[in-house]
């Protein structure tokens, strides 16, 4: 296992390595890979941070806890919501901002305030020759030439290994609340959900829970006036989709979301995690063809977690849908035969295997993580 | 003017793509001088380097014709919108063909309920929100030009929105892109989350049409909020200003705009808008919310302000009021014009951290003393990106050396600051020298995704990467 301890090091371990490299932060993501451990939980530390400019720079090796906690000493948060893996996943270890960013990790607010990517202001890492690069930094907003601060989110350490990561934090909201709907089925959740992201009153999370209950969940957040306000009037304007209660409590409202963003529901069941980004309004029927033993909508329908039986391939069984389907949660082997991203168009391979050349030209991070199995000339 | 970079020029390979085009397109390409002239650099004191015809395309399917014509004889395609950028973006220094995208000017779709639209990229910003208003959703991000909506996304641009709304960058959700082998690619679904792979789509965002020409354009849009109200406040001095700003943005306050003026700003705008703001830093602000929760924000804000020593501080909810506060931000770039009648305007483009914003401001204004230049400040506050708008007589060279000189010493301060040479601009071809100078080793990756994705360098040579690459 390799653990640097500095940027200088990671440098010069790369450029030192012959064999393939699996980057880890915390493990807690459920990516694994043969090669050799690079364990980045080395480069830690909270490095800069000024509430004023809303900004925080983190080696990347840094745990999420620590930040949150830096954060709320300030009253302020990560707006976009990070789900923690290991309760679904069944891992240990702690989350580090590096694998939240590599991963582009977000959660319920993200239909609000976007995902991890739109806080995103700078990154620093290291490339497969062993060359540290800097792109962006400290500011809100910069047009200097391609977004490589963009590409390296969501790219899964298969570009570079973060070492350094900058990012606009928000505010914490001063409180919020939940209406429910109860009773409601998968079209009329849908709908519900449309009509209240559409609507004027500012919604921070819109979910469905299927099952018992069958209830529609909406989260309104920030100042006490405004929120009592908002969830009145939204009460108003769903109040023909179905009878609708409200949770005023503060701390019970953001449990059900933290339980949203970490499909608890999953948590005891048996079975593959599959996650699929829809269209809101192909939510109903992509969730028909799914024939999944549970299901939990987020994202007002946009994002769909499904449970299957083990070993099912999910896209051979729904086909074409408009979307994509990450395999989430399933044995090694499993992940390995059907690969966890959905395999892209062969012009989009053909760009992305172009761009992993440049970045990573020896093709020793995180191999087979994101690309299909053959690959045509870029 | 500043002489721009030349580039050699493939006459042979130019000559046959033309006779190809002209046949294949007759009256829809253009050779005439006055028409090349005008694709040629507008609105910058960079000077005009005309592309050799201008061709206007009518769908995804020509487009794709006309960059395998020029690919196959190696001839430079120019991606033109409507031409408003700055910085010499759609100059053709080694000649070529201009793709005018203004007959690609349809509204595809509307999707309210998923909250976004297809847009072709000759769509501009005024036409598209006119189309949406009646379905109660916008489209926030508002340049101060009417731009094409593929040259906002091809420059990721920004507007005094982007505080709440965020810029181009935020806002598109897919595109089509025709590749500079012609061929035709998407680079995401409209489904939200695109997390099958790289995220391209915001690698094409602000290429600046050197990486393909975009065709189609797949917008989040935002419902029209249920009240809006405006705010001006006066402040003692641009630091007490910037300091309100911090205060604001730490409180939580969610405003969707706020735009800085400095006093010459203010001068120009009352005399050019008739209007009586009182003649020293002003902020102008807008929040958006609930009828209840833009009245709350603007007391919140008005509250904060008076401990910065802010005065005159007003709001209002009045429709007609507001409008007329934004339209004079919005023709501030007119009213600077005519504060010095004859002169051309240079705007620079620094963003620094929120924190450094008055220590920036204030040197970007004791450099006008320093250098004997006439200048005005106007600031997207809320992010850190602010302007001076040089007023220089184009006819002096040694005005203008003193205005280049000016620009170069701005950036370099910003750069030191953590900041960055341009928020919003662009680097195109008059910042390119100081893209290396802010980012060093990661142009060598620009280059490199340049080379990959269009190996004989014909899509808008000449911009954003240097020449040597
Ligand atoms: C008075 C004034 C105020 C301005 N204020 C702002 C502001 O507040 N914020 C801001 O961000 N900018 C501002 N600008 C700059 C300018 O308006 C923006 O850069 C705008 O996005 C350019 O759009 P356009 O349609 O004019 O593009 P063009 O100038 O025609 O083209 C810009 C670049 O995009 C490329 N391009 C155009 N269309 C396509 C396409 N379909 N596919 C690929 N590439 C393409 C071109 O090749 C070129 O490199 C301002 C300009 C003026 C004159």
């Amino acid at each position: 296992m390799l653990s640097p301890n500095s940027e200088s090091e990671l440098a010069e371990m790369i450029a030192a390595t012959s064999g393939d490299l699996v980057i880890r932060g915390g493990g807690t993501r459920g990516v694994s890979l043969p090669g050799a451990e690079l364990n980045l939980s080395g480069l830690s530390g909270v490095e800069f941070y000024e509430p004023g400019s809303l900004t925080i720079v983190a080696a990347a090796g840094t745990p999420l806890a620590e930040i949150e906690s830096v954060l709320a000493a300030e009253n302020q948060r990560l707006a976009f919501e990070p789900m923690d893996h290991r309760g679904l996943l069944g891992t240990t270890g702690e989350p580090t901002i590096g694998g939240v960013v590599a991963a582009n990790v977000s959660g319920p607010r993200r239909i609000q305030a976007g995902a991890c990517r739109d806080f995103l202001l700078g990154v620093r890492f290291v490339d497969g020759a062993g060359a540290a690069i800097k792109n962006g930094g400290r500011v809100m907003k910069n047009v200097t030439g391609y977004d490589l601060v963009k590409l390296l989110a969501g790219s899964w350490g298969t570009l570079g290994a973060l070492s350094q990561v900058s990012l606009k934090v928000l505010p914490r909201s001063e409180t919020q609340i939940t209406l429910k709907i109860r009773g409601v089925d998968v079209q009329t959740a849908v709908a519900a959900m449309s009509a209240a992201l559409g609507s004027p009153f500012e919604v921070s999370g819109a979910a469905f829970c299927p099952g018992e209950d069958d209830t529609v969940m909406i989260r309104v957040e920030g100042f006490e006036p405004s929120v009592a306000y908002r969830a009145s009037r939204l009460s108003d304007l769903l109040m023909h989709f179905g009878e609708i209660s409200q949770t005023h409590d503060a701390e019970k409202s953001a449990a059900i979301w933290t339980a949203i963003r970490d499909v608890n529901d999953f948590h005891s069941t048996p079975g593959d995690v599959w996650r699929l980004s829809v269209k809101p309004s192909d939510a109903p029927e992509v969730s028909q063809r799914l024939q999944a033993d549970g299901l939990l909508f987020d994202w007002a329908g946009g994002l769909i977690w499904a449970c299957v039986a083990e070993g099912t391939d999910l896209r051979a069984r729904i086909g074409s849908f408009g979307g994509h389907a990450t395999l989430v949660r399933a044995s090694a082997e499993t992940k390995q035969r059907l690969g966890m991203f959905e395999p892209q168009p062969s012009s989009l391979e053909a760009i992305s295997a172009g761009l992993r050349a440049q970045f990573d030209p020896r093709g020793i991070f995180n191999q087979g993580l994101m690309q299909a199995p053959a690959l045509g000339a870029f | 003017m500043v002489k721009a970079a030349t580039l050699p020029r493939n006459e042979t390979g130019i000559e046959t793509a033309l006779g190809i085009l002209k046949q294949r397109f007759g009256d829809r390409l253009q050779t005439g001088k006055s028409i090349r002239e005008q694709h040629g650099h507008t609105t910058t004191w960079i000077e005009n380097q005309p592309p050799d015809a201008v061709v206007f395309p009518q769908n995804t399917a020509e487009v794709s014709e006309i960059i395998k014509a020029c690919a196959a004889h190696k001839v430079p395609v120019i991606p033109f919108g409507v031409g408003t950028s700055l910085e010499g973006h759609v100059n053709a220094p080694a000649g070529g063909i201009s793709v005018d995208m203004g007959q690609m000017d349809q509204i595809l779709a509307v999707h309210a309920e998923d909250l976004d639209c297809v847009v072709q990229p000759g769509v501009t910003r005024e036409q598209l929100n006119t189309h949406l208003r009646d379905q109660g959703l916008f489209f926030p991000i508002d340049p101060g030009a009417n731009a094409s909506i593929g040259g906002m996304t091809a420059t990721r641009a920004s507007g005094t929105n982007a505080v709440r709304y965020g810029t181009m960058k935020d806002n598109v959700i897919a595109l089509e892109v025709v590749m500079p082998n012609g061929e035709i690619i998407r680079t995401a679904q409209r489904a939200k989350k695109s997390s099958a792979g790289y995220d391209l789509t915001r690698l094409m965002v602000g290429s600046e049409g050197t990486l393909g020409l975009i065709t189609e354009i797949t917008l989040r849009l935002h419902g029209i909020p249920e009240a809006m109200s405006s705010a001006c406040c006066s402040f003692p001095s641009v630091d007490a200003a910037c300091q309100a700003v911090i205060a604001t943005i730490q409180y939580g306050i969610p405003v969707a705009r706020m735009e800085l003026l400095d006093t010459a700003s203010v001068k120009a705008v009352n005399a050019y808008a008739k209007l009586t703001l009182t003649e020293s830093p002003l902020l102008m602000l807008e929040f958006h919310g609930t009828k209840a929760g833009a009245a709350e924000q603007a007391d919140a804000f008005g509250e904060l302000a008076e401990d910065f020593g802010g005065t005159g501080f007003e709001w209002t909810s009045n429709a007609e009021e507001r409008n007329r506060l934004w339209k004079a931000r919005h023709e501030y770039y007119w009213a600077t014009l005519q504060s010095r009648p004859g002169a051309s305007g240079i705007a620079t483009d620094v963003c620094v951290p929120i924190s450094r914003l008055a220590d920036c401001v204030a040197r970007a204004n004791e450099m006008l003393e320093e250098l004997g230049l006439v200048g005005l400040i106007v600031g997207h506050v809320g992010d850190g990106n602010f302007h001076t708008t040089l007023l220089v007589d184009m006819d002096d060279a040694d005005e203008l050396a003193r205005a280049e000189e000016y620009v170069g010493r701005l950036n370099d301060v910003a750069i030191a600051m953590d900041g960055t040479c341009t928020g919003e601009h662009g680097i195109g071809q008059g910042k390119r020298p100081y893209l290396t100078k802010e980012l060093g080793g990661a142009t060598r990756y620009m280059a490199a995704i340049k080379t990959a994705f269009d190996p004989d360098n014909i899509m808008n040579p000449g911009k954003i990467l240097s020449d040597e690459a």
